[in-house]
């Protein structure tokens, strides 16, 4: 299994969607995120299931990094245990130098629902974070407020989550999550129970808030073009037990906006994305059947 | 036609205004008329306006006040006690799995036993004394809270409770404001439960023996074969419950503000 992860698929072809050089140990030791030999396994009724299989990466401040794979194939459960949500069941999950054991104040997340508290309104949502750790109620207030104008929800600082839409409240999810100015910002498909339109114009607005804040960005996602339209580098994660199958330079300047969707050289590396997962889909799909 | 049928729906809408709010008065002539036929015996079924007299004898001999606060600092404070143990061990409870363990099974054992059988042990334990009126209340009202909290915290969207540990949120004040607002809604649905709980305990520690109070008042009354005043005791009691559920209905609409 530790060979098929490493075996190159086909040379790589002169597209600018390319495999990542093998990280030097100099920069291995500047990542803000490490995961090394993680696995997790769930204890369920009929026995156990394993989410995450020995996986390892590394993420180096500043990147944007997205996970893509197919449903169920762990990457909550990664992401979960990059928050410390998690415990890793084998290996080990540090940020910053320190493992992770339980949830930290400087890394931020936001989930697939953007789980508000339905009795605060959207500003005190998003002072909650600074509140809890410590900062005066004004200040705390003055945090969500500069947040809310750069969300473009000021008319609404004052409204209660279920008032909202859903891109609105995902919106504050956001907000909510940078208020404490986290090193590193995991998302978990935040835009996947949005609407087309609703999602593409998030896309726009993550990509313009990701040069104003100086997070680290990992971000979970099913959608292959929104991982090539975000990030520096996809991950592909094979069907589950999760693995990371590949991983990937997205070699596309940058400021970028949806408008690259429609670019022929996009459309070839979507392209050659797709028919990654797909072989690799099979493979794994085979494997399973052979194994049983 | 379709303004033929919406007076049509008007005029049956002011119709059934009127029967309801005939409906009492229209009992209590009926029942008046028949009283005063002498189709029934009039000292076990008096009419109405011998109720009126005797609720206004009670009101003018200053024994009403005595009796309606004596029961209702009882069902008060009972209720106050029971909800805040209630709560508190739920949220103790519903959030500890040790906590659990320890306390749900004892509590699931004496939750279904009805309060009013605790009357003769109470008698043993406290005699006639006001402890153990409130220990009855307490009892009944603890039970009903300590469940709807219990549920109530272990529904809380675990989703919430994430987002809260991201962003720092200190051990207490996730107890304090993420589980027990997310838990709120359960738990005001079981509040209004104990409402109902606590006076119907309350009837049974009366009885069990006191010196005033609304349900004391219509037991003497009862000795005594004053059935007027043993109705309009009833009717007392029967008033100061239905204003409880109501004022607590309102509060419970807004207690769970942010719907
Ligand atoms: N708390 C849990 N208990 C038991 N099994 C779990 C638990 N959480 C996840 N799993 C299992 O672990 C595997 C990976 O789940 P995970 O949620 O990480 O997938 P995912 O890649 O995020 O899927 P999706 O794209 O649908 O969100 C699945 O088989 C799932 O059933
Ligand atoms: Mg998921």
């Amino acid at each position: 299994m530790v060979a098929l992860m490493q075996t190159p698929l086909r040379p790589t072809p002169p597209l600018r969607l390319v495999d990542a050089p093998p990280q030097p140990s100099s920069a291995a030791q500047e990542a803000i995120i490490r995961v090394d030999d993680l696995s997790i396994v769930f204890d369920v009724p009929r026995g156990e299931v394993i989410a995450v299989d020995r996986v390892s990466l590394a993420v180096l401040p500043g990147e944007f990094v997205s996970l893509v794979g197919p449903s169920g194939c762990g990457k909550s459960t990664l992401l979960n245990a990059m928050a410390g949500l998690e415990r890793p069941f084998e290996g080990e999950v540090k940020v910053a130098g320190e493992p992770m054991v339980a949830p930290r104040p400087d890394i931020g997340m936001v989930f697939q629902q953007p789980h508000l508290f339905p009795w605060k309104s959207v500003r005190r949502n998003i002072a909650h974070g600074p509140r809890a750790l410590g900062k005066s109620k004004t200040e705390a207030l003055r945090i969500a407020d500069d947040l809310i104008d750069m969300i473009g929800l000021t008319r609404f600082a004052n409204a209660y989550p279920h008032t909202l839409s859903g891109g609105m409240q995902q919106r504050v999810a956001i907000a909510r999550a940078l208020a404490n100015q986290p090193r590193v910002l995991l998302m978990d498909e935040p835009f996947g129970a949005l609407d087309a339109q609703t999602r593409a114009v998030m896309q726009d607005n993550l990509l313009e808030l990701r040069d104003r804040i100086n997070a680290t960005i990992v971000f979970v996602t099913h959608d292959i073009d929104e991982a090539i339209l975000l990030s520096d580098r996809v991950l592909i994660m094979s069907a589950g037990p999760g693995r990371i199958l590949r991983d990937l330079s997205v070699a596309l300047p940058r400021p970028r906006s949806s408008a690259i969707l429609t670019d022929p050289a996009y459309l070839a590396l979507k392209r050659d994305c797709l028919d990654l997962i797909r072989t690799e889909g099979r493979k794994a799909f085979e494997q399973m059947e052979a194994a049983t | 036609m379709s303004a033929g049928g919406s007076s049509r729906t008007t005029s049956a809408g002011r119709l059934s205004v009127l029967v309801g709010a005939l409906s009492v008065p229209a009992f209590v002539g009926v029942w008046e008329l028949i009283a005063r036929s002498r189709i029934v015996n009039a000292v076990l079924f008096p009419p109405p306006s011998t109720v009126a007299v005797a609720v206004l004898d009670w009101i003018h001999s200053g024994q009403f006040f005595g009796d309606l606060s004596a029961s209702l600092f009882r069902v008060t404070a009972g209720f106050l006690i029971g909800t805040a143990g209630g709560i508190m061990l739920g949220v103790l409870t519903g959030r500890f799995r040790l906590v659990s363990s320890l306390l749900s099974p004892l509590f699931h054992i004496l939750r279904p036993i009805p309060p009013i059988a605790f009357v003769p042990i109470v008698i043993l334990w406290f005699g006639l004394s006001e402890a153990g009126k409130l220990f009855l209340v307490v009892w009944g009202v603890f039970f009903t809270v300590w469940l709807a909290t219990h549920i109530g915290v272990q529904k809380v969207d675990r989703g919430l409770i994430r987002a809260a540990q991201m962003l720092g949120t200190p051990r207490r004040q996730m107890l304090t404001e993420i589980i027990l607002l997310g838990a709120l809604p359960y738990i005001v649905v079981g509040l209004r439960t104990a409402v109902s709980i606590s006076f119907y305990t309350l009837v049974a520690a009366e009885l069990a023996g006191a010196f005033a109070g609304i349900v004391y008042r219509i037991e003497i009354a009862q000795q005594n074969m004053q059935t007027g005043q043993v109705m309009g005791g009833l009717a007392a009691l029967g008033l100061l419950s239905f204003i409880a559920d109501r004022s607590f209905a309102a509060i419970a609409e807004r207690a769970v503000w942010w719907r």
